[in-house]
């Protein structure tokens, strides 16, 4: 999985080009990527379109297109991700029951899983794996962060 | 009206805004911090004399300065420590040696020692300030909004009219414009003035993550030069330097209410968003409590110091994009069974997160609809 997350890290590196909190996530289908994602908060003015977003949604249009079913779809994907997914975005993958979630580093301050239990309030339990390539995840969240931003969330911890 | 030649007004089916005020009440959904009575048990002893008092009390106070909620004293029994502090394998005795009690205060501490119940926390309310006293004495400072919020004064009569009339408006777009499928509505409360207007669409609804919540907040973004979600709707355009924007609103919502005569008063429209960067105002107030007054220093920025109504209980995924969003207040009409706000969870009360939004419940008879 770790390649899969150089790609996650890829769109992270884009979205902190691009202004936004450097945050990026693949979906991986038969081992082949099938969406990519960076944060597109700030050019969207909409604090929902987190990485994982812009790829859950370019799978149901990708579905809707070739008229397949998305429910099927899902189930076969792994998230690949380089910061846990808040509790949002854990929500919506774990009502849309994606097979698995792998992140980079916790998100202490909103994280779907360090936070709140989210697979307990949705009722559903997906396998989901921390701390891969954490360190570098973590590295461009605080580069991103280094100016003294008293909104930012306080940079997650590692644990590993 | 007859000299203009105006044709005769057309026999409408009206209905005042208020007919169903009576049968509307509004709830805060307060955290269980709010409502329990937590207890915890916790070791006491018996003090012989009362000459012992001063010199166990100082000690105790230096050196396990713990339970600061409660009275240390009542009735000659000391609180020492709570009984989770001692480990499987000591007595409390062993454990109070650690902390090297003087000869005398050790003697006190451990004569008649026996467990009791006391709270756990310090009490929000007044009305449980009253039961847990009845455990142990503590303290309490009474927070005047606080009380508020759980009798229903928080709310102005005017302001109760207008919530209400969201619950009510509710449930006729829903009938009316979005067959009988979740709305929400967003209102900046400076002005009572509608923002944005958006309902789970049946396109969607098949993949269950574009609820209407979700829309609403892209809604939102709309009338900030944003948003992200392509949608089929037509929205409503500005006129030239129109002073507030429209084009939160779809138009098929805006066209039903402006026809309608019983809603010729609502007002319309979001501020437009000033010439600054978001992450700059961000960077500017990091105090969210401050919600409505950020959205008055720094103008408009996501759903900052806005109201959301909703006629479902968002759930999980929601509940926290309005967190993101930093919405003002949530109110909502009826639960859900997914609902994280009252049913399945309290988001709100999670004290982790970095904003955190009231919670209120409209509550009915079921005549709304």
């Amino acid at each position: 999985m770790a390649a899969f997350m150089e790609e996650a890290l890829m769109e992270a590196r884009r979205a902190r080009d691009a202004g936004e909190v450097p945050v990026g996530c693949v979906f991986v289908h038969e081992d082949k990527v099938v969406a990519r994602g960076a944060n597109e908060v700030n050019v969207s003015r909409n604090a929902t379109r987190h990485a994982e977003f812009i790829c859950i949604d370019a799978i149901l249009a990708y579905c809707r297109e070739k008229n397949l079913p998305a429910r099927q779809m899902f189930s076969e994907i792994i998230v690949v991700v380089t910061v846990e997914p808040c509790i949002m975005c854990s929500a919506a993958l774990h009502t849309l029951g994606v097979q698995e979630i792998i992140f980079g580093c916790e998100n202490d301050r909103f994280g779907g899983k360090t936070v709140v239990n989210v697979g307990a309030v949705v009722g559903k339990k997906i396998k989901i794996t921390g701390g891969v390539r954490g360190d570098e995840a973590m590295a461009l969240l605080k580069e991103f962060y280094k100016g003294d931003n008293p909104a930012a969330p306080t940079v997650a911890k590692k644990k590993n | 009206m007859d000299a203009c030649g105006s044709p005769p007004p057309v026999k409408r089916n009206r209905q005042s805004p208020t007919d169903n005020e009576d049968s509307v009440g509004i709830r805060a959904v307060l955290s269980d911090e709010y409502n329990e009575i937590a207890l915890i048990k916790v070791h006491s002893c018996q003090l012989e004399t009362k000459q012992q008092l001063q010199s166990v009390i100082q000690e105790l106070s230096q050196k396990l300065p713990r339970l600061q909620h409660l009275k240390r004293v009542h009735d000659r029994n000391v609180l020492i420590c709570p009984t989770s502090d001692i480990g499987d394998a000591e007595t409390l005795e062993e454990h109070l040696q650690r902390y090297a009690f003087s000869a005398n205060v050790l003697r006190a501490l451990c004569h008649q020692v026996k467990v009791v119940e006391v709270p756990a926390r310090m009490p929000k309310l007044r009305v449980q300030y009253e039961q847990m006293i009845q455990h142990w004495p503590c303290k309490f400072h009474p927070n005047h909004y606080s009380e508020s919020l759980r009798n229903g004064s928080n709310f102005s009569i005017s302001q109760r009219i207008f919530h209400k009339r969201m619950a009510q408006l509710l449930a006729r777009l829903s009938r009316d414009v979005n067959k009988d499928k979740p709305v929400g509505i967003c209102v900046d409360p400076r002005q009572s003035s509608i923002v944005s207007i958006a309902g789970a669409s049946e396109s969607y609804s098949a993949h269950g993550h574009e609820h209407c919540s979700m829309l609403l907040v892209d809604f939102v973004a709309r009338s900030q030069q944003g948003g992200a979600l392509k949608s089929d709707l037509s929205f409503v355009e500005d006129e030239e330097k129109a002073e507030t924007t429209l084009r939160g609103l779809p138009k098929a919502y805006y066209d039903y209410l402006k026809k309608n005569e019983a809603y010729q008063d609502l007002k319309f429209g979001a501020e437009v968003s000033r010439k600054c960067q978001p992450q700059q105002q961000v960077l500017l107030n990091a105090d969210h409590s401050q919600g409505a007054d950020n959205l008055t220093k720094y103008g408009p920025y996501l759903c900052t110091g806005y109201d959301v109504y909703l006629l479902q209980e968002p759930c999980l995924m929601c509940s926290m994009a309005f967190v993101h969003s930093r919405a003002k207040r949530i109110f909502f009409l009826r639960p859900s069974d997914n609902g994280a706000l009252v049913t399945r969870f309290q988001l709100h009360a999670v004290k982790e997160l970095n904003h955190h939004y009231e919670v209120f419940q409209f509550t009915t008879d079921g005549s709304l609809t």
